[in-house]
């Protein structure tokens, strides 16, 4: 992501990172996207056709949720730092969840009570 | 009333205080100031950052297995109110609060053990490596009443002081 501001001399500084900074509550939270690759393949749905979208939305990136306007383009991403880190980090534990803020917290596991159906 | 936790630093939230998030998929973040926002706008992992109680437990600062912990719970059932139930809990409480800070205190005792000994030997190795910086090697042969020990007494002290703010 970025675009290039051409007339910065050092190649660190010569990216934009305004636009990452703009779609960055569009894409979806660390915890999301882990609970999506935990999913078995089977319940994933089949990618909907979006002409809003790049490539109307056939080629997705489940780990960086970015789609890409074609399967090229998508590869290339793959063989990327940002991705290999992603996948990396998505391999690792589970994201930090309010629970477990409850729990470092010296809270005990949630109290739900008996229940009240059988099965 | 319910006192709800800080997502990122795990304290508690009062009624009126901090700030919540409700995610497009309804998931609620709840923080405490301002800081922990911020912090979770910089998608900042709290088992990463030093000063949250996530970061604490996960590294063995603080104490994790604990029977005192199981009192405190998010309840999600409707309780009768009994007068008695609630009188004993009144008194329960500050007991149990005495027992989970001793508790915590020995925690910490344990954890400190072996500073002092450690901060010794830094403190004697230091001194034999810098003591030509205070006495010339060729004075300190001449007068045998600068001997280490004497002078490794006063410089461990001084040490042991320098030091003590770091240890907590």
């Amino acid at each position: 992501m970025g675009g290039k501001c051409p007339h910065r001399s050092v190649k660190k500084r010569r990216y934009s990172h305004k636009t990452a900074r703009r779609t960055k509550f569009l894409v979806k939270g660390d915890d999301m996207v882990y609970d999506e690759l935990k999913k078995p393949d089977e319940e994933r749905k089949a990618l909907p056709l979006d002409e809003d979208l790049p490539g109307m939305g056939q080629y997705y990136c489940l780990h960086c949720d970015r789609y890409f306007p074609n399967v090229a383009v998508r590869d290339d991403h793959f063989k990327t730092k940002r991705h290999k880190k992603r996948v990396k980090q998505m391999m690792g534990p589970a994201p930090h969840t309010q629970l477990d803020a409850e729990l470092a917290a010296g809270m005990g596991m949630p109290d739900n009570g008996p229940k009240l159906m059988s099965i | 009333m319910r006192l709800e936790k800080c997502w990122f630093c795990s304290s508690t939230v009062y009624p009126g205080h901090g700030i919540q998030f409700v995610r497009n998929d309804a998931k609620i973040f709840r923080f405490c100031r301002s800081k922990c926002h911020k912090n979770f706008k910089m998608k900042r992992n709290p088992r990463k950052v030093k000063w949250t109680k996530a970061y604490r437990r996960l590294h063995g600062k603080d104490m994790t297995q604990d029977s005192t912990f199981e009192f405190e719970r998010k309840r999600n059932r409707p309780e009768r109110y009994d007068r008695n139930l609630a009188e004993d809990v009144l008194k329960a409480i500050p007991k149990i609060d005495k027992i989970r800070v001793s508790r915590e205190e020995k925690h910490h005792k344990n954890r400190m053990k072996g500073n002092k000994a450690k901060l010794l030997k830094e403190a004697v190795k230091e001194l034999e490596q810098g003591i030509s910086l205070v006495k010339a090697p060729s004075v300190l042969e001449k007068d045998p009443s600068l001997t280490l020990p004497k002078i490794k007494v006063q410089v461990s002290q001084q040490q042991a002081e320098e030091n003590h703010p770091m240890e907590e």
